[in-house]
């Protein structure tokens, strides 16, 4: 698993809670398919988070399972078979849903004392 | 040496595929998956090898991981955070699967009610109503399993139902005369030919593709492990429920032969099925390991077999033979079948192959020889349906062993690549289906229903 989460990187517990709702958001942008996930994650955090392709393809495949995003496979301009996610509308309702649980979780961590950077 | 990108690409899906812990269509994922990650290396100005070694060395996290989850004991953060079917969806379409088993599981034994409440004998007596319909009693059940697992479209699923319907019209429609000879037949042809044909519905809109029959043949190989292995079971309950029964006096025969035994045995084939369908992703499969025990057997068996022949000075002649050539060359097959299952596609051939390869020359010789002695007094016998039957079948078979053997030559010589193998040999499998639903369905007229 080395190089999985770089030295600068979230730690592990962190990423694995924040999966959802981030793969949830991706999704919300369009469809998408996972070696673009890993690269939107990458840019969109400027390489603070770095997903693993061996906990990207679980993750998603169990969102699908839960009916929150939909598969379906798409033929790529070099021919290529492709298999893209789409949000579904229980997925939005998801994500509306960890949205406000992670404005929260962020909210309580700001209002409790021992913040001195003064943020 | 040349670096063969599409031949690494091959071996590596083949040992993601040998760890068992990923499906054909995740495979299929992974695989796009590594192919972007080369593109993007090689744009990056890496060579094939090196575009190809950097994506492995990524994805590779994939199987560790795999292997992680499938530890039940694992503490790992991942599982708990990430896997755990915990969600109360995961755990209601869980709860939902298991309540549909076992509601089609208690179909089939309200359909092999049927016969009985319509004044015939029980299902223990061997009446032809329950030969004839015994496929359908156990198979409607696992093709809506199969259906509903695989959300297919109505329209596949419609088409499936019609030839079930349709079949089960049919045969209940024929009569049948002493000494019921196609009836029989037809009880032993039509559950193989079934069977096969859910092999469309097992591999649903990919049904043509080479990989997707070769999972089935392994699905098939499996859930026949596990029905026998029910089955055992099934009759050591039955002996304890007779046995304590008397004990206390009460003779429970009547119980065990109009209910235990039709609720009980129908729904051994649905039961098998949904085992192999949870379990598929994290077991290690049985049946290539059984292949590899008996092959060297078999050989040795077949050699002896051969020596013995040529000591004896010839091959008895017996109205039998047809059809103990026929389980032989049934045998051969699935052991070469199920070798190939859990064979690499690449690579260069292996002291195993020898193996299969001598069991394929010495089968296939020594049905040549039985059957060169006894060929022209098959007609002294008559045609009966019992042997144009088994003589089908051991045409059938012999084309495939021979095919199979042409194939093995060639890759002996390097002029094709085993996966050539492995596609001509998916590609024969209808044949069987053919042949099998022909018997089963062109016989009983053919030869007035007797």
């Amino acid at each position: 698993m080395a190089g999985a989460v770089p030295e600068y990187g979230l730690p592990k517990d962190l990423i694995a809670a924040s999966a959802v709702p981030l793969l949830l958001a991706i999704l919300a942008e369009g469809d998408s398919y996972g070696y673009a996930i890993i690269k939107r994650i990458r840019d969109a955090s400027a390489g603070k988070i770095a997903w693993s392709e061996g906990m990207l393809y679980p993750a998603l495949h169990r969102l699908a399972d839960q009916g929150h995003v939909k598969p379906c496979w798409r033929q790529a301009e070099n021919g290529r078979r492709r298999k893209y996610y789409r949000i579904t509308e229980a997925g939005s309702e998801e994500l509306a849903r960890r949205r406000t649980e992670w404005a929260m979780v962020n909210e309580t961590i700001e209002l409790l004392g021992g913040n001195d950077n003064g943020v | 040496m040349e670096f063969d990108l599409e031949a690494e690409i091959r071996k590596w899906r083949d040992h993601i595929r040998g760890t068992g812990r990923v499906g054909s269509a995740d495979l299929e994922e992974l695989e796009a998956h590594l192919r972007d990650g080369i593109d993007e290396l090689s744009g990056c100005g890496l060579d094939g090898e090196e575009a190809f070694l950097i994506s492995v060395r990524r994805l590779g996290n994939v199987t560790a991981m795999g292997e992680e989850f499938a530890k039940v004991t694992s503490e790992n953060l991942w599982r708990q955070m990430v896997l755990i079917p915990s969600s109360p969806a995961d755990q209601r379409r869980h709860a939902r699967e298991l309540g549909i088993v076992v509601i089609l599981g208690l179909l089939a034994g309200v359909l092999g009610k049927i016969p009985a409440t319509l004044g015939y004998g029980s299902m223990t007596g061997g009446e032809l109503v329950y030969v004839k319909n015994l496929t359908f009693f156990a198979l409607v059940g696992v093709g809506a399993y199969l259906a509903w697992k695989r959300s297919l479209t109505l329209r596949f699923i419609l088409a499936v139902a019609g030839i079930f319907v349709a079949a089960a019209i049919l045969v209940n429609l024929y009569p049948s005369y002493g000494p019921n000879n196609t009836a029989l037949l037809l009880g032993v042809h039509l559950p193989i030919a079934f069977w096969l044909l859910l092999g469309l519905v097992y591999g649903g809109k990919g049904w043509q593709r080479s990989e997707i029959r070769m999972d089935f043949v392994r699905f098939t190989g499996e859930a026949f492990i596990y029905a026998v292995l029910i089955g055992c079971g099934g009759m050591v309950l039955v002996g304890a429920t007779s046995v304590l029964f008397d004990l206390a006096g009460v003779d429970a025969s009547g119980f065990i032969e109009n209910y235990l035994v039709v609720f009980g045995g129908l729904a051994i084939p649905i039961v098998a099925v949904y085992l192999v369908e949870r379990k598929k992703t994290v077991i290690e499969n049985i049946a290539p390991v059984l292949a590899r025990v008996f092959t060297p057997l078999f050989l040795l068996l077949i050699i002896s077999v051969l020596i013995a022949v040529s000591v004896s000075g010839g091959v008895r002649d017996s109205r039998e033979i047809l059809i103990s050539l026929d389980l032989l060359l049934a045998v051969v097959l699935g052991l070469v079948l199920y070798t190939m299952s859990a064979r690499e596609e690449e690579g260069p051939m292996k002291p195993s192959d020898w193996l299969t390869f001598g069991l394929l020359l010495t089968a296939l010789i020594l049905d040549a020889v039985s059957l060169s002695a006894i060929i022209f007094r098959l007609s002294h016998y008559g045609l009966s349906p019992n042997r144009v039957a088994a003589l089908g079948e051991n045409v059938a078979l012999l084309v495939n062993l021979l095919g199979l053997a042409v194939g093995y030559a060639l890759f002996v010589f390097r002029k094709i690549g085993y996966r050539r193998i492995i596609a001509a040999q998916m590609r024969y499998l209808p044949v069987y289906f053919v042949w099998t639903l022909f018997v089963a369905l062109a016989f009983p007229p053919l030869f007035g229903f007797r």
